[in-house]
């Protein structure tokens, strides 16, 4: 027989082992397929008529993540294969193949589940890709009709990224494969005796797992201004470490501490399970780390993208707050702005406060007491604590991306006198438009009067239109009102709330791209489990048939199954949903967005997706040790 | 003083293969085993000893006959209560050990009581008291593939003991041994059945090994050709063994 022939005989009758390698190879090459269908998608081209330049670099950047997640994925799967296929293929050593021949019978058996993930996953992509779209688009709120038709690039693209990627490995396994002993070959699935680690490595890596992840807590919901984007850096090494760390010390010193009680463990059926535990970690820490970070990554990806909606919200909304402000030293012009803006459209509502400017500072200043009048009078909550006469809050606007941390309590001077500052708010008292040009400080009543006779005093006096059919009207309208004359200097601003909705429209696909990227991440990470599930389960086969034979009927090994495989679920997703609350937390503080339950929602989700994965292991378990 | 009867067995008959094509593996078998004997079953390859073990150990089903496991027909039952019976009913000793590999020798042997879901303090007495009458008091703590062959098989031996079985089923236990650990085996089971009144059915094709035996069942094509009793000497009784394999035509083939 052929090479070749030989091999699609081999493929053929394997084809049931290796369906898990296939369906995880067709899931990565589906989402590569979608993510390629998204970027070539006419909402993306409504889209990029906005904005881009940012889009562009937004699509490079999540390219870069996910080629950097397939190479790892398809590499991580044809690993975990390579053992079981090299067990079977290796037999025709003793048939007289050389182990370049066996390399190259295995390379065409790669070729060929290579050709079914492909095909799987493609098929699956174009069939899921409407309602992928459609999900996506509803979320973002984008108004686009989508074609069902696949078009051909993405298909092109994701063919020559995932087959490069493919063969890649397929040539790492022949390298692997020719450079392997017979003995190796012959034995390679057997190598199954339990390596007992020293405990005082074990205690080690226990008490700097711990120190790390709990430093890397502390850096992360630490106050630090300017410093706050190291610290979280830091924060991210210090959790992955400690992740790794846990993993590989504290958890195998609890469970061989759980080992070690006896009269614990032979009671409840805990003996098998447990000590399948012990013995699974101490070969499976790597993976529940990795999979235990992957799912971290995907939460905070995920909140990251709901805080930059939410910010994307803000700023619409600041700048929604008034159409028409006038800020000006004649205290006449009220009437004036308003019988013209009238005459044209109804106001909804209005309102008027006092600025002092000085010439040495570019800052304005508010009296505390008017702001909260204002505040009052247009419905936004206040609750900004009253300022002491050497005091000072500042009023400043809200940036899309900048991640400063809230510097309270320092001392800024205001003309001739130093304040302590002691809060900030990004709150649109005066309009998102107006705050972004000119940042504010709110004084005490009293010192407001000393300093409104050192400066010079202006009135501000902001509209909102009814209907913003008429902006344009009333704009040109009220162009007259502006003078540059200094006893009647008046300053017009006019905002245009959909222009602002427009330029800033792209953070729409970071949201929507953070979504994607975290199911892609969290269904990985179960997809990681499960394989590595179906790959325990093949080695297991033989301990299993014993333990029949012994007499015990399948409900009790089904039980210690369940038991086992829940451990190696739950203490990645616990460690997760405990490390996300802080990673959260760290992206809240930078992002002055509440995202608790965007986090709640996603360890839900995760635990979800992670059930569904349990489950499926479970019965795949189960059916691959033969149990029924 | 009447024995209780452990197993009986009556009219075995095993066949394989379609209507038309049959292979007759067991050809109608009577055997009946009491309270503490220790019976060998001998026979050349293909003599149907393994498919008669695996019958009584109800891991197969006759095609014919009945088998009796303390008064109960195993072959009425459903498959849960076959489970069941293997478990609290029978101990197994394998010629490959089948312990696992993932947990200490203690926690092997303990195994079946705690899947048993006996109290731990029970499972720590017995546990350490089966490995002090089979000298593992100092290996209990290791894993299996840190002890040796004659280890391991005292290991499967304290384990099949544990849940104090009716039976034990010892199918080839020195097979994997070298002579010397083959003895020392064979020793301790031949202890456990007289101090402990363990009743043993073993499997082998090893007449040295069947010496230890109290009785030894010769079977050849599928039928028990003769019983020989041990009487007072295992010397004696070995040597009227390999007689009567020689009388038989040499068929039984011995190491």
């Amino acid at each position: 027989m052929r090479m070749t022939g030989l091999a699609y005989k081999n493929f053929k009758s394997s084809l049931r082992s290796y369906l898990a390698l296939i369906f995880s190879q067709a899931f990565t090459i589906m989402i590569f397929y979608h993510f390629q269908n998204i970027i070539y998608s006419d909402a993306f081209s409504v889209l990029k008529g906005f904005n881009a330049r940012n889009i562009k670099s937004i699509v490079e950047v999540f390219s870069l993540v996910l080629g950097c997640f397939m190479l790892f994925f398809i590499g991580y799967s044809t690993n975990v294969f390579l053992t079981r296929q090299k067990k079977e293929i290796g037999i025709y050593v003793f048939m007289g193949l050389s182990n370049q021949k066996i390399g190259g019978l295995y390379m065409l058996e790669t070729a060929f589940t290579g050709m079914a993930s492909f095909l799987l996953g493609i098929v699956l992509g174009i069939l899921t890709t409407a309602l992928f779209q459609m999900i996506l688009l509803a979320m973002t709120e984008i108004a686009v009709s989508i074609r069902f038709w696949p078009s051909l690039e993405p298909v092109i693209n994701t063919a020559i990224v995932y087959f490069l990627i493919y063969l890649l490995f397929a040539f790492k396994g022949y390298v692997n494969i020719v450079r392997s002993s017979v003995l190796n070959l012959v034995m390679a699935a057997k190598k199954n005796e339990y390596v007992g680690q020293k405990k005082w490595i074990l205690l080690l890596k226990a008490v700097m797992g711990v120190g790390a992840l709990g430093f890397g807590y502390y850096l992360a919901v630490k106050e630090g201004g300017q410093e706050v984007m190291a610290y979280v850096f830091a924060a991210v090494v210090f959790v992955t470490v400690g992740v790794y760390l846990l993993f590989g010390g504290l958890l195998p010193v609890i469970f061989q501490g759980l080992a070690a009680n006896k009269v614990f463990l032979y009671e409840k059926q805990r003996n098998l399970w447990i000590n399948n535990v012990v013995f699974r970690i101490r070969k499976n820490y790597r993976t529940y780390a990795m999979v235990c970070v992957l799912i971290l990554c995907a939460a905070t990806a995920l909140a990251t993208g709901f805080a930059m909606k939410y910010r994307y919200e803000n700023i619409v909304n600041s700048h929604d707050i008034y159409t028409f402000q006038f800020l000006t030293v004649d205290q006449k012009l009220e009437e004036r702005a308003r019988e013209t803006i009238q005459k044209i459209d109804p106001i909804a509502y209005h309102s008027q406060i006092q600025v002092v400017f000085f010439e040495d500072s570019p800052y304005g200043v508010l009296a505390y007491g008017q702001v909260e009048r204002l505040a009052h009078e247009i419905g936004i909550e206040f609750s900004l604590p009253e300022p002491a006469d050497q005091e000072t809050i500042l009023l400043t606007f809200m940036n899309l991306m900048s991640l400063l941390n809230i510097q309270e309590r320092i001392l800024v001077k205001v003309h001739d006198r130093e304040y302590e500052q002691i809060a900030e708010t990004r709150l649109p008292f005066l309009g998102g438009a107006l705050q972004e040009k000119i940042s504010f400080y709110l004084v005490s009543d009293r010192e407001y009067e000393r300093l409104s006779s050192l400066g010079q005093e202006f009135y501000l006096y902001s509209y909102k239109l009814e209907d913003l059919e008429n902006f344009a009207r009333v704009e040109e309208a009220t162009r007259e009102l502006s003078s540059i004359e200094e006893e009647s200097y008046t300053g017009r601003i006019s905002t245009d709330p959909q222009k602002i909705r427009e330029e800033i429209e792209w953070v729409k696909i970071l949201y929507a791209l953070s979504i994607f990227m975290f199911m892609v991440f969290v269904v990985a990470g179960g997809c990681i489990m499960f394989m590595r599930v179906y790959n325990d389960a093949y080695e297991d086969t033989e301990r299993y048939r014993v333990l029949q034979k012994l007499g015990y009927d399948s409900g009790v090994l089904k039980k210690s199954i369940i038991c086992e495989l829940g451990v190696s679920y739950v203490l990645p997703f616990l460690i997760m949903a405990m490390s996300s609350r802080f990673s959260v937390h760290a992206l809240e503080k930078m992002m002055y967005a509440d995202l608790l339950q965007i986090n709640v929602a996603s360890v839900i989700i995760v635990l979800i997706v992670f059930l569904v994965f349990y489950g499926l292991s479970v019965m795949s378990y189960c059916k691959n040790v033969r149990l029924v | 003083m009447s024995r209780k009867k452990v197993l009986e067995i009556k009219n075995l008959v095993k066949s394989y293969g379609t209507k038309e094509i049959q292979a007759k593996v067991l050809k109608g078998i009577d055997l009946t085993i009491y309270e503490k004997d220790f019976i060998a079953i001998m026979g050349p390859s293909g003599s149907g000893k393994t498919t008669l073990l695996n019958i009584l150990s109800t891991i197969d089903r006759p095609t014919q006959g009945t088998v009796i496991l303390d008064g109960q027909d195993i072959l009425k039952v459903s498959n849960k209560e076959l489970s069941k019976i293997r478990r609290d009913k029978i101990g197994f000793v394998f010629q490959d050990y089948n312990l696992l590999d993932t947990m200490t020798l203690q926690d092997n042997i303990a195994l079946p009581l705690s899947l048993n879901e006996v109290k731990g303090e029970i499972c720590i007495k017995k546990t350490k008291e089966l490995a002090e009458i089979f000298g593992l008091s100092d290996h209990l703590k290791k894993y299996p593939y840190q002890l040796s062959g004659g280890q391991k098989q005292r290991g499967t031996v304290c384990r099949a003991l544990i849940t104090e079985p009716e039976i034990i089923f010892a199918d080839e236990p020195t097979g994997a041994l070298d002579s010397r650990t083959g003895r020392e085996l064979l020793e301790c089971l031949s202890r456990v059945n007289e101090d402990s009144g363990a009743t043993i059915l073993m499997v082998t094709h090893d007449s040295y090994c069947a010496s230890y035996a109290k009785e030894v069942y010769l079977l050849k094509d599928g039928m028990v050709q003769c019983k020989i009793n041990k009487g007072n000497s295992r010397k004696e009784f070995y040597d009227r063994i390999i007689d009567l394999q020689a009388a038989m035509g040499g068929d039984l083939l011995c190491e």
